[in-house]
């Protein structure tokens, strides 16, 4: 494995706060919540397993007695466990054919399509990028279901997103003075100045 | 559709901005070099942040500046990228531009009234001249070009497209040519498919952000735009119609803006992966708020 140092992003001398910020901040970068959906989210999980490996290291290296623990767990938390009237959709989803996994859905009469036909066809339709009629369809899981977790933590993600929460312009924030940095990446920027104080050129 | 996709250029450190300012010089030589004095002429933001992107996933060291003096202006002193290993990045991007400028002006004739038409026509043959040695270098750029055109012609013609389907052309445009993008600079199979999904949403962006900002102007004209289509506007329109149909554009728009904030947050970027960064989570957010909400467009003048 590489410097688990280099993976953190911070230098060896760095006290365990860090350390500790420093993995929460990775933690909350490549979350599988964040990611859940994506196509992208299996190189996201491979992620987050190399920052829980590096920090379990630094961990056990810096108390040298026993795993530290209290990693985020890696891969997607989808809970399937409720019957399913479209159990073949979803295991094509979750093996990423997705087209496969559409033409099922796109074949279903007009009469079947309840508020889990319009949840996975969302779901596919965000993996595909269409992201403006995943939303919709989410929104409309959601409505007609309105008690189902599932439905409403993927419509709760795209809604977020769609506010500008992960990057974007929110119209409605209003900020101070001149500058339009947003509060975070600004604080980051002061964050990556104070670790390049240390001198030892680990630029986050 | 040119001209979206820059960094915030407060947001940059001095180092950062010299360096933008060595790849988009050196992309202006290079376009020089290869297609002649006019094709600098074509030279934009958009592909010197393929560029940028390209330069900042290299594994092998990151790209080295040398001084040098503006070939356009002698009296001007900027910074060149050195050629080193990155000729084939540069030569893409030329490529790129003018293949790209090409299908540009097609579509302004196409698009125009009578006076620009023959402005536009005047420079026409040059640009063909140019594209035509553009496109036998690079066949598998100018194949996804144009079959993106094609497509997104037909879905124009359609009846009441939505929003993700005409967006669909450019987006898997600008995907397909960043994955073969990384497939030549043998980047391995994973940046290959964060390529392939943030060249999607990028596309999507760009052709969205466009259509949002143009969708006074189409109205007054009568010409195509997906968000006129979506909420029925017209020429009887008025302006908290066309400023609602705006919001949604934005919201729309940070969607696409998130994907590629996540999937630039897993590419392994070198030293000017900061000016990725930059572009992504500042410059693009920027150009949203500058073109959708604001009267005077302040900061969207040359960098």
């Amino acid at each position: 494995m590489s410097d688990p140092y280099r993976i953190l992003g911070v230098p060896p001398g760095a006290t365990d706060d860090e350390v500790k910020t420093a993995y929460r901040e990775l933690a909350k970068k490549y979350h599988p919540d964040k990611y859940a959906g994506s196509p992208l989210a299996d190189l996201a999980g491979e992620k987050m397993k190399e920052i829980n490996e590096a920090y379990d290291t630094v961990m056990k290296e810096r108390r040298s007695r026993g795993s530290s623990g209290g990693g985020y767990a890696g891969g997607s938390t989808y809970g399937y466990s409720q019957a399913s009237n479209f159990s073949d959709v979803r295991s094509y989803v979750m093996s990423g054919r997705v087209a496969d996994a559409e033409q099922i859905l796109d074949g279903t009469p007009q009469e079947r399509r309840d508020a889990e036909w319009y949840f996975l066809k969302a779901t596919v339709l965000y993996k595909r990028g269409w992201l403006d009629e995943a939303y919709n369809d989410f929104s409309r899981a959601c409505s007609m279901d309105p008690g189902n977790l599932e439905y409403r933590t993927a419509f709760n993600r795209v809604a977020g997103q769609r506010s500008g929460m992960y990057g974007g312009d929110d119209p409605n924030a209003r900020r101070y003075g001149g500058c339009d940095g947003c509060d975070v990446c600004t604080s980051l920027c002061v964050a990556n100045m104070c670790c390049n104080c240390c001198g030892n050129g680990y630029g986050c | 559709m040119f001209g979206y996709v820059r960094p915030q250029k407060f947001e940059l450190l001095v180092r950062e901005y010299d360096e933008y300012r060595g790849v988009y010089c050196s992309l202006c030589k290079e376009l020089g070099k290869r297609y002649g004095l006019a094709a600098r002429l074509s030279l934009n933001y958009d592909c010197t942040f393929y560029a940028v992107l390209m330069l900042s996933v290299r594994k092998d060291g990151t790209a080295a500046f040398t001084k040098g003096r503006c070939c356009v202006n002698p009296l001007k002193k900027c910074y060149y990228c050195r050629r080193g290993g990155n000729g084939d990045i540069f030569a893409d991007a030329c490529a790129l531009t003018v293949i790209l400028t090409y299908y540009k002006l097609l579509d302004n004739i196409h698009d125009s009234g009578a006076v620009k038409k023959f402005l536009y026509g005047a420079v026409y043959p040059l640009a063909a001249r140019k594209h035509k040695k553009a496109a036998a270098g690079f066949p598998e750029f100018e194949g996804i070009v144009s079959g993106a055109m094609e497509t997104q012609a037909k879905i124009e013609k359609s009846d009441k497209p939505g929003i993700d389907l005409c967006a669909h052309p450019t987006a898997e445009m600008i995907s397909r040519i960043l994955e073969v993008s990384a497939g030549k600079l043998n980047t391995g199979e994973s940046t290959a498919r964060i390529f392939r999904s943030m060249g999607y949403n990028l596309g999507r962006w760009i052709y969205l952000i466009d259509a949002a900002d143009d969708l006074e102007s189409d109205i007054a004209s009568g010409s195509f735009n997906p968000f006129a289509v979506k909420f029925s506007l017209g020429k009887k329109s008025g302006a908290d119609e066309i400023s609602a149909a705006k919001k949604y554009a934005n919201g729309v728009l940070n969607m696409s803006l998130s994907q590629i904030a996540e999937a630039a947050d897993l590419l392994g970027l070198n030293s000017l992966g900061s000016i990725t960064r930059n572009v992504i989570l500042k410059g693009l957010p920027q150009m949203q708020k500058e073109l959708l909400f604001k009267k005077e467009k302040t900061n969207v003048g040359p960098i």
